[in-house]
């Protein structure tokens, strides 16, 4: 019964994990487009997308260590961090493997932004589009439930979200709208003759 | 030679104190070297630009990478809208600042010391210029002037980097931080020029000089500078300032990044930044606003962040707009009434934005926000409408 449950787990924060991160990556292209209004300052959507990115780590943890101590598995530690070392479905619990540490690359950069710079965050942030996509397919790959009634669609509709956000970016760029104020800023604090 | 204070000497109406005279006074500039960063550490001595920063800690960083090649950055840009003792310091005893970063340079291992002082303080860089004409020449050729732009941000350490390096007073973010990389790249110490002037008493008498100066603003009949020991309470400096013109409500203490405190826990406080420091306030840059009872305590909050606000220097998303956004709150509350919906707004975009830029911009205005709510706490949950006018 116990051992049904962790299974259960699994497969359900592996679910919630998908919905998180997608939610979490489309709300962090959001903010590079500065999308905001009068009553949703942007400070708003980078505050979600931190809290969901938080959030999906917990569920991700939850995910990961329900897997590896249900006794049915055999699946051991080594896989959580070594991708590709599973006797099981191999490439595909690699593909989560590697997802997760993309993962914690990206948040723990972000906790540490204060002491690396921002150049360097900005670098590592990006790991966030390689680390998205291998989570849906680790998903689909050896989900359990991949093509079920209930896991397919939410994958469909996870993956159409991003996608729809990402190809607005593209089309919409990202237009600085502090370009303007921020020149007239510097204009008036411009070296003058001492 | 012990109990030396900042303004002692010539009457302050009598102009600037000349090299001979300051000599004559206070006798030479002692020898420094590595050994004072031990006297200015022991003696409790924090930056008086408003970060309240231990200085013997800063100091000993920048010595432990200088290897001979850092620089001084004399900080008189006193960007601070009701701040005027970093000004009158510079124009009434400049010998003291100079001595201060001469004896800085010394301790650190400066090969440069740059005078940073705010281009609308017209006296206080003729005062500093001329004393700086005064001094022996391998002083002198240490040292180049700069001119401060007159914004709130200019005097952020790094913004004052950032206008040497690259022409334009913009704070950057940290790492890295000026004691690190600063001017043309070498560890660079920013140092208020009250700080340089209590390092240039301590290094002849050993001991934390037992003053400090203040601005007196707002409600008292002679608002300016004071000098006051730090045994001096708020209500005794009202006192010295001539009293107030009216009952005060509260009082906002240091500057428009300090706090809002209510007028009957403010009069006994010591205006000492040990002391502030213990109920978890700051002296900052020494600025000590009176908030008659007549005056709308909503409307003046409002208008500081309207201020604070004009002054983030777009870099930031969340300080350009959120500082925005909250001053527009206010600003609502303040015209047109109380609303429920502003009011929650501020206290959680107010939770909200801390942290979140490059600089401290954003967290200092918040700081000032959280305070005037929670101080101010009845006044905002009823506030009717008042027609707009200028803090």
């Amino acid at each position: 019964m116990n051992d049904t449950l962790l299974w259960y787990t699994t497969r359900g924060a592996g679910a919630v994990t998908l919905v998180l991160l997608s939610a979490s990556v489309v709300l962090g292209i959001l903010s590079a487009l500065r999308v905001q209004s009068a009553t949703w300052p942007r400070f708003l959507t980078t505050g979600l997308h931190r809290n969901l990115s938080l959030m999906t780590l917990v569920f991700l943890g939850l995910h990961i260590v329900t897997a590896v101590v249900d006794p049915f598995t055999h699946l051991g530690w080594l896989t959580a961090v070594v991708p590709f070392s599973s006797y099981y479905r191999t490439f595909w619990l690699g593909l989560g493997t590697i997802a997760f540490e993309l993962l914690l690359a990206v948040v723990a950069t972000s906790l540490a932004r204060g002491f690396i710079g921002h150049g360097t965050w900005r670098v590592v942030h990006w790991l966030a589009y390689a680390a998205w996509p291998i989570g849906v397919l680790h998903g689909l790959g050896t989900g359990t439930d991949a093509f079920s009634v209930w896991f397919f669609p939410l994958t469909v509709i996870c993956v159409g979200a991003v996608l729809t956000a990402l190809g607005y970016r593209l089309i919409a760029g990202s237009r600085d709208p502090l370009a303007a104020p921020r020149a007239d800023f510097e204009a008036a604090v411009q070296q003058k003759e001492a | 030679m012990t109990n030396l204070r900042l303004l002692d000497g010539r009457a302050l109406e009598l102009g600037a104190e000349g090299f001979a005279e300051h000599v004559r006074r206070l006798g030479p500039l002692p020898d420094a070297g590595p050994s004072l960063i031990d006297v200015v550490a022991a003696s409790g001595l924090t930056g008086r630009g408003g970060a309240d920063f231990p200085v013997g800690y800063k100091w000993r960083s920048i010595a432990a990478v200088s290897g001979g090649s850092a620089v001084v950055l004399v900080n008189g840009a006193e960007g601070e809208p009701r701040s005027l003792k970093d000004r009158l310091l510079m124009t009434a005893r400049p010998h003291l600042i100079l001595d201060g970063a001469f004896l800085a340079a010394s301790a650190v291992g400066a090969k440069q010391v740059v005078l940073y002082i705010g281009e609308e303080h017209h006296s206080a860089r003729q005062s500093m210029k001329r004393a700086l004409a005064e001094r022996p020449e391998h002083e002198r050729r240490l040292v180049r002037i700069v001119a401060a732009p007159a914004r709130y941000v200019a005097g952020t350490s790094s913004a004052a980097v950032h206008l040497v390096n690259a022409g334009v007073a913009t704070p950057t973010s940290n790492p890295p931080t000026p004691h690190e990389r600063g001017v043309d790249g070498a560890p660079t110490l920013v140092q208020n020029v009250e700080t340089l002037a209590h390092v240039a008493l301590l290094a002849r008498t050993r001991q934390l000089p037992g003053t400090l100066l203040v601005t007196m603003a707002g409600g008292v009949q002679r608002p300016g500078v004071l000098e006051v020991e730090r045994e001096t309470t708020i209500g005794e400096a009202v006192a010295m300032a001539g009293g107030a013109t009216e009952p005060s409500q509260a009082v906002l203490i240091g500057g428009y990044f300090g706090s809002w405190i209510e007028i009957s826990k403010a009069l006994t406080l010591f205006i000492d930044p040990q002391a502030l420091r213990a109920y978890g306030l700051s002296l900052g840059c020494g600025v000590i606003g009176m908030l008659p009872a007549s005056r709308c305590a909503v409307c003046e909050v409002a208008g500081i962040m309207r201020y604070l606000a004009g002054e983030s220097s777009a870099q930031c998303g969340p300080c350009f707009f959120g500082l925005r956004a909250l001053a527009d709150a206010c600003s609502r509350i303040s015209e047109q009434g109380t609303n429920s919906s502003d009011l929650l707004r501020m206290r959680r975009w107010a939770a909200e934005a801390p942290g979140r830029g490059g600089c401290h911009h954003p967290d200092g205005a918040v700081m000032f926000l959280q305070s005037a709510l929670q101080t101010f706490g009845d006044e905002f949950a009823q506030h009717p409408p008042h027609l707009r006018r200028s803090a």
